[in-house]
């Protein structure tokens, strides 16, 4: 029996899932042998619509996981708050801010997480799709449509066009004219998510299985269990890992994290007015609430305080619902960024939660979304 | 688990979304979406109240789809050419075509085309790329783009990043704008050939405005695009070019002096547009449509069939942009046929659909090529407001879909509230026309003697509605 701490280099033994599927299809191919072996009853995998999107949808259907899209670069999903309140028997891929919803959605018994299986994505930062096919035509002078297949290699970002051309531009080059990933995924920590039951990526995988097989690291005993279902069913192989790739691993995974500790320093610089900056930034919202909406760290359903406090007839200059958002995040936000991506009027969300965040969460030394250990320190639900 | 890739139909901007059955209705947001980056307005966030499930009904007894598109037919034929056929355009592009045949004898668009100059009409259907916006280098408005068409602040936020000038000739100072005039004030307004003009055009403009912002327009050479309200506006539009139209005004006055008897009404709830006076006297109204509404509980016939996000099809936004539904849905048409006596197949309508735009195939992320013709002199009038007080009503997607939203307030200045001795909390009465009403107020830079409303108070006539304020 496979136990929490092991680490293996695995692959789909499908070779259609190989083909399709990123890194040797390991995910694909674990994910449909816990829907076959009944291990969940449902998986959550990414129907593509285009080369630069994909929605997720929730299955039953083995085949549909065998077809699903995989991992895509331009597809910054939101899984947590698909499986909130459903009651599933769950198993879904993740990055690492998915990863720290589910667990944050759990925190507030809106998951189970006795209930769900998470395989955890290694993740260096997703981009928007409408910035990406910009980025495309304006850097790449290449038209969207001509794209076959992205990928991320040694500090580039790679596209590889339908006539088998290669055309790669360094992420740093990329972000300084604009594109390139979300602005939070640039200073995100998380890159390998040891918070979820698997830790999944490419980064580790060394000489003839470079590109052809999925590093694969268990994090618990879930972990353990769902890696041994997909084994005993006969879906993917292991081997573990040579030396070299473990430590080809941490090497990664550290300059990437000393890399977002940078760009937090760029994008946090002291304020002089505070009050005026966040008021200024709010000045355009449209109380649409779609931040409350996608925040994966919020279960409070449509009655919460943010919204209870607020009234569009207020005249106040910062209205009582973005108030009552930046106490809630303070202790919560894990700054996945999706409240920046849906904001109608482009404001930097993410960013005015972090302000509160970042020096909050420093002084608590507390993550959210990395473990149970400890409650939400505003939102404690205590059992009776 | 259904997810269908669709267009939000709170207004005619295009915005890409996701529905998800699961149970119940949910939004998603649709990144990839070349208007909105998959963003949506507090309208597109209250979808699932919209999709409410709907039933054929004959006078209130259920009843399947055929049998109620045959009673429909029957009570047309029987009305003797005393029918008028309404679409504002909330369908898909191949239902509009397939109605304009059955409409024929009368049909309205709501929009008054009639009283505007022709060569205008290419100018009022299709508006520019909103990547024009973003680009420009002095931008007015004559919309409240935060209430009316909240998914173009965004664009002009970007212009004003790339240095442009926003001027809004509005009732409300606009946070974003740099210069506020006031509609009355709008001699003040300097126009050149690097300006562009935002402005609206809906069954409910009043079309001495509309000539006027297209005639500041014409004499400076500037830019000029008109946002719609309806999802498929352009479509319809384009679609109805060469059709003999009737102003939504000509059509109220044929009910109210008896020579149309039966409304016949596409996607189309006029509750609220229409006079209920006026409505109460027709003999039949019928409404084909995809979700409860209004006036659903009390249409004669109610011909239900899939909500807009599961139909096959195609519309045509603000730019021109073509985008292709993502359901497979064809009842609509399935019904038309039978009101229609005939039978309409999807195919021959989607190429004549694509033949119209001169393309191919439809590509949500290129938009057809349009002819954007000039237009002549416009006759421009100077209308004053000669009320004391006045209501204005800003209509935006909540209003049009008699949705409920949360602003059941009006806004009004601080030197109202001072005149008046309003009390912080309390409300303002608001009288007219015989009839008044209380209602709270929010506080906002409005101009003196204005009340601005996003509601429905039932006491307004019109977009500008004179009325007596009192504590």
């Amino acid at each position: 029996m496979m136990q929490k701490g092991e680490m293996y280099v695995g692959w789909s033994t499908k070779e259609d899932v190989r083909k399709r599927g990123g890194s040797g299809g390991l995910v694909t191919s674990v994910l449909a042998a816990a829907l076959e072996k009944k291990l969940v009853d449902a998986v959550v995998v990414l129907k593509k619509m285009n080369e630069f999107e994909a929605v997720p949808v929730i299955t039953s259907d083995v085949n549909e996981v065998l077809n699903s899209a995989g991992s895509l670069h331009s597809v910054p999903s939101n899984f947590a708050k698909l499986i909130a309140n459903k009651n599933l028997k769950v198993a879904l891929p993740a990055k690492g801010c998915d990863v720290r919803g589910i667990i944050e959605q759990g925190k507030r018994s809106a998951i189970n997480l006795d209930n769900t299986f998470v395989l955890g994505l290694n993740c260096g930062g997703s981009m928007h799709p409408v910035m990406t096919r910009e980025m495309l035509e304006v850097m790449y002078k290449i038209k969207p449509e001509d794209v076959h297949v992205e990928e991320i290699e040694k500090g580039k970002l790679i596209f590889e066009t339908r006539d088998g051309k290669e055309h790669a531009i360094t992420i740093d080059e990329l972000e300084e004219k604009g594109y390139g990933r979300r602005e939070n995924c640039r200073y995100c920590t998380i890159k390998i998510p040891n918070n979820a039951d698997l830790a999944c990526g490419n980064w580790g995988v060394t000489g003839d299985l470079a590109g052809k097989a999925t590093f694969v690291e268990i994090n618990s005993e879930k972990g353990a269990r769902l890696l041994q279902n997909a084994v005993d069913a006969g879906y993917v192989q292991l081997q573990k890992p040579d030396e070299k790739g473990v430590a080809a691993r941490a090497k990664i995974k550290g300059a990437m994290e000393g890399l977002s500790k940078k760009w937090k320093d760029k994008v946090f610089v002291p304020l002089d007015n505070k009050l005026e900056y966040f008021r200024k930034e709010l000045e355009n919202c449209i109380d649409c609430g779609a931040c409350k909406s996608v925040c994966p760290t919020c279960s409070c359903g449509d009655v919460s305080k943010c919204t209870e406090f607020h009234y569009r007839g207020d005249a106040y200059k910062m209205s009582m619902y973005h108030l009552v958002r930046f106490l809630h995040l303070a202790d919560s936000c894990i700054g996945c960024g999706q409240c920046s991506d849906v904001c109608p009027v482009d404001i930097p969300l993410a960013r005015l939660y972090r302000r509160f965040a970042n020096s909050m969460q420093e002084e608590l030394k507390y993550e959210p979304g990395m473990d149970l250990r400890k409650p939400p320190y505003f939102e404690a639900k205590l059992e009776v | 688990m259904n997810v269908y890739s669709t267009i939000c139909p709170g207004c005619n901007f295009g915005c890409g979304l996701y529905i998800r059955e699961n149970g119940k209705v949910e939004v998603d947001f649709r990144k990839s979406s070349p208007a909105n980056a998959g963003k949506l307005c507090r309208f597109g966030m209250s979808l699932s109240r919209l999709y409410s499930p709907v039933k054929s009904m004959v006078d209130g007894k259920e009843t399947a789809l055929p049998e109620a598109a045959k009673e429909a037919a029957k009570r047309i034929s029987a009305s003797k050419g005393s029918t008028a056929f309404l679409s504002f355009g909330n369908t898909t592009c191949e239902e509009l075509l397939a109605f304009q045949k059955l409409a024929e004898p009368y049909l309205c668009t709501g929009a008054n085309f009639e009283a505007l100059p022709k060569d205008t009409y290419q100018t009022l259907s299709v508006g520019i790329p909103y990547s024009e916006i973003e680009v420009a280098k002095h931008i007015v408005l004559f919309i409240d783009p935060y209430e009316q068409y909240p998914l173009i602040v965004r664009r002009l936020l970007s212009a004003k990043k790339r240095e442009a000038k926003i001027t809004s000739v509005w009732w409300k100072d606009l946070p974003l704008a740099d210069e506020n005039i006031r509609p009355a004030d709008v001699s003040k307004l300097k126009l050149t050939k690097d300006s562009l003009v935002i402005a609206d055009f809906h069954p409910l403009s009043d079309v001495e405005q509309v000539m006027n912002v297209l005639s500041l327009a014409g004499n400076a050479g500037a830019k000029i695009t008109f946002l719609k309200p309806f999802v498929n506006s352009t479509g319809a539009y384009i679609i109805s070019k060469d059709a003999k139209q009737k102003s939504l005004g000509q059509l109220v006055e044929d009910i109210n002096k008896g020579t149309i008897k039966t409304l016949f009404c596409l996607e189309s709830d006029p509750y609220g547009i229409i006079p209920q006076e006026t409505l109460g006297k027709l003999t039949n109204l019928i409404i084909q449509t995809g979700q409860a509404g209004a006036l659903t509980t009390k249409a004669n016939v109610v011909i239900a069939h899939e909500p807009l996000y599961k139909k096959k099809g195609t519309l045509i936004n603000n730019e021109g942009r073509a985008s292709a539904l993502g359901g497979a849905g064809t009842n609509g048409l399935e019904a038309l046929g039978i009101v229609a006596g005939t039978k309409f197949e999807f195919d021959p309508l989607h190429e004549s659909v694509k033949k119209m735009l001169g393309i191919s195939a439809v590509d949500e992320f290129t938009i057809p090529k349009y002819e954007r013709p000039q237009y002549g002199a416009v006759q421009a009038s100077a209308k004053p407001i000669e009320a004391k007080n006045a209501l204005v009503s800003v209509y935006n997607p909540f209003m049009w879909y008699g949705l409920a939203d949360d602003n059941d307030f009006v806004e009004l200045n601080l030197g109202m509230v001072r005149a008046l001795k309003l009390l912080k909390g309390g409300n303002i009465r608001i009288k007219s026309n015989g009839s008044s009403i209380e209602k709270k107020f929010k506080v906002s830079p409005v101009q003196d003697n204005i009340l601005l409303t996003g509601k429905r108070l039932g006491i307004e006539k019109g977009t500008l509605t004179p009325v007596e304020v009192s504590r």
